[in-house]
């Protein structure tokens, strides 16, 4: 990765000014200046370390710049990338753009033709980024295509159609792919779709497809009968490459058919689980499952960072449910399970040792059962933050539940816009009943979960935080307010309003010596679907598609 | 000139009404239709997105929608303000999409 993304830079010169601000370079830390992959470095920290913008002089950003991303369908999910005053986006539709970081100018634009079924299909028109590396864009498409751009020019080097997206129910991307290497490694919806999903390796240079992983192991124990057909899994969310290790690691989905565990009486590998691959072949190095035989929707697709500490490589994981796996990066054994919330009945507790759901919570049939948290989890996809220097990790936590109701469904893989669910919906939403706050933002030890503070919220955060050298917290919500926290208190320091909720990824990033933070706002998601049910102040929010740029004054 | 304008009048009547032949829009009030409306809106999830009764997440009850409408956005979809519904078309057969309008209208507010 460091290689390419070099390499990349270099045909870049031209647009660099030597730059800022920061910092003696720390493990995790390279390139202050830039953003060069989705959790911007290879442990996932989301953390900037730039610290021209601090806790003094945060209450005085102002806006630099502003760009539209166009089509505001879904609105806005990405986690744009800034490398060398450039930056790179994707908003609805996969409409690709670089920008001039400075004014927020286009530099160019590409737009694939997208197959007229995506307007069928369950998961559509968005995308969560893209990727950079040897002088091109990657991304990964609604119809299931990878394509490489010019870095400099945008126009399209390479692309492959990876799944057979006509005849495979949601086998498409809604996620950048990660540079692995020479390699890329794509992961496929699937999850509540009525397919196998499978994570794709191909060559960065030609595009040319090496190897499928599948998430659905080919194993009877696991999988009795024909369960497995739509075992679902997949891996929704991009994964982190470890150069160290020359390992990816990816998060997996939910099983199929989702809440209805009858069929599939068996642990459903490797649904739910972390995956640690060979990115040049594809090769299973070890896995960890998180939650076995799911019923709930409780996805692993979340972020994978990974830390060094006392000697010992470790990975730290959330998975929807809530807990949080501390485990080891080599072999995957664990080291420590916590939960984000004592909001939780699904299972009794997780056993910190062996991994082992206690008391689990069954869903019978034709009746509701409450179930914290609810499908869209203890936290939702949007990631965390860690900060080295205060060890604290940021999380936005969802503190409320659903009923979920189980009925009988037809399977028709033809019918693209049905769920592989064994429900008519993804719950009814309701508060937390002891009527706690639906939503926090959570200060905490990564490896033990110990809390250092808390920020409560009437209107619970949907978006990814950024931590940065600065000593500041970044956190948007769905009302579309933007707000800086004092990293070590929790004390807002700053607050403004975008015009529209926030759902994707807050970053940071340098040119000029000057540093800005970056903040995507346009509500849309199935967030803004089911929410207005719990929170009714959502039903008449403007979507956008828009990117802020902030910055202090001169 | 009386004679004349009365004429036009009847033209575009026969106009809109070649556009749309009424025969093809069913009996949308009849109850066996709106039951099986709703059996199709709980086994095609519509329900994920507007709630068992129509009620949750994007609330049809609150809408006041005519019945062609309705049929058009079932079938091509709905991108309208930054939401999506996916189409049916295809999926769903004409027959299907208008039991799934009748159920939808018998829930909806009906224009005065
Ligand atoms: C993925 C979510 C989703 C699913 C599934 C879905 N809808 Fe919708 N539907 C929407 C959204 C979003 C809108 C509103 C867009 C807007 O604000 O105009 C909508 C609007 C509608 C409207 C109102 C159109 C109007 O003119 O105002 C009707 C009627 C409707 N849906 C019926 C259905 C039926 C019937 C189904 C099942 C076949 C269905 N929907 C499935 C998301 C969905």
């Amino acid at each position: 990765m460091g290689k390419l993304i070099l390499a990349a830079s270099l045909g870049l010169t031209c647009l660099l000014s030597t730059a800022t601000v920061a910092l003696a370079e720390a493990p995790g830390t390279e390139d202050p200046n830039n953003w060069p992959q989705y959790n911007r470095t290879s442990n996932a920290w989301r953390y900037s370390p730039l610290d021209q913008i601090n806790k003094d002089n945060v209450s005085k950003l102002s806006v630099a710049w502003i760009a539209q991303g166009g089509d505001i369908t879904m609105g806005i999910q990405e986690t744009p990338l800034a490398i060398d005053g450039v930056i790179y986006s994707i908003t609805s539709g996969n409409r690709v753009a670089a920008l001039d970081a400075k004014t927020g100018q286009e530099v160019w634009n590409y737009q694939p033709k997208l197959d007229p079924l995506t307007k069928k299909v369950l998961f559509s028109p968005y995308s969560r980024g893209v990727a950079v590396g040897d002088g091109k864009v990657f991304i990964g498409t609604v119809d299931g295509r990878g394509i490489a751009l010019d870095q400099k020019t945008g126009k399209e080097i390479w692309q492959v159609q990876l799944t057979d997206f006509a005849n495979c129910h949601g086998c498409n991307f809604t996620s950048p792919p990660v540079v692995a290497g020479d390699m890329l490694t794509f992961g496929s919806t699937a999850g509540e779709l009525a397919t196998q999903g499978k994570i794709f390796g191909v060559e960065a240079k030609s595009g040319k497809k090496v190897w499928e992983f599948n998430t659905i192991k080919d194993d009877p124990k696991s999988w009795p009968g024909t369960s497995g057909k739509y075992g679902g899994g997949g891996a929704w969310m991009p994964g982190t490459y470890d150069a160290e290790t020359n390992t990816v690691f990816y998060g997996t989905g939910n099983p199929g058919k989702d809440f209805i565990n009858e069929d599939r009486q068996g642990d459903n590998l490797y649904t739910d689980s972390i995956v640690a691959l060979d990115p040049k072949t594809g090769n299973l190095k070890w896995y960890r499952q998180e939650i076995k035989q799911d019923v709930w929707d409780y996805d692993s697709a979340y972020e994978v960072l990974l830390f060094k500490k006392d000697g010992k490589d470790l990975i730290v994981h959330m998975n929807k449910s809530g807990y949080v796996f501390v485990l080891d990066k080599n072999d995957g054994s664990i080291e420590n399970i916590w939960p984000v919330s004592d909001l939780k009945n699904f299972v009794k507790d997780i056993d910190k040792r062996t991994g082992e759901l206690i008391g689990r919570v069954e869903l019978p049939m034709n009746q509701e059962t409450l179930i914290c948290p609810s499908t869209f989890g203890g936290r939702s996809w949007n990631a965390g933050a860690y900060n080295p220097n205060t060890g604290l990790w940021y999380n936005n936590v969802l503190d409320f539940c659903g009923y979920l109701k189980p009925v009988a469904q037809k399977d028709d893989p033809k019918d693209y816009g049905t769920g592989h669910i064994g429900a008519s919906d993804f719950g009814r939403l309701v508060m937390a009943p002891d009527g706690r706050k639906p939503g926090r933002l959570d200060a905490r030890d990564p490896f033990t979960g110990e809390r250092k503070w808390t920020h409560e919220m009437d209107m619970p955060g949907f978006a990814g935080v950024l931590t940065t050298g600065g000593g500041l917290v970044f956190n948007g919500d769905p009302t579309g307010i933007l707000r800086a926290f004092d990293a070590d208190t929790g004390k807002v320091l700053w607050s403004f309003n975008t015009g529209s909720g926030m759902r994707s990824g807050i970053i940071s990033y340098a040119v000029a010596g000057e540093q800005y933070i970056l903040v995507p706002s346009g509500w849309g998601s199935y967030a803004a679907i089911l929410l207005p049910a719990l929170f009714p102040q959502l039903e008449k929010m403007p979507a956008a598609s828009t990117l802020i740029a902030f910055k202090l004054p001169k | 000139m009386m004679y004349k304008l009365v004429l036009m009048t009847i033209a575009c009547i026969f106009v809109g009404d070649a556009a749309y032949p009424q025969e093809n829009v069913p009996n949308l009030k009849d109850p066996t239709m709106i039951a099986a409306g709703h059996d199709l809106f709980l086994q095609k999830q519509c329900s994920r997105c507007h709630g068992e009764g129509g009620k949750g997440g994007i609330n049809l009850a609150r809408r006041a929608l005519d019945p062609r409408g309705v049929f058009q956005a079932i079938a091509d979809g709905r991108m309208g303000s930054g939401l999506r519904m996916p189409a049916s078309r295809d999926v769903l057969t004409d027959e299907e999409i208008w039991k799934a309008t009748a159920y939808v209208m018998s829930i909806s507010q009906q224009p005065k």
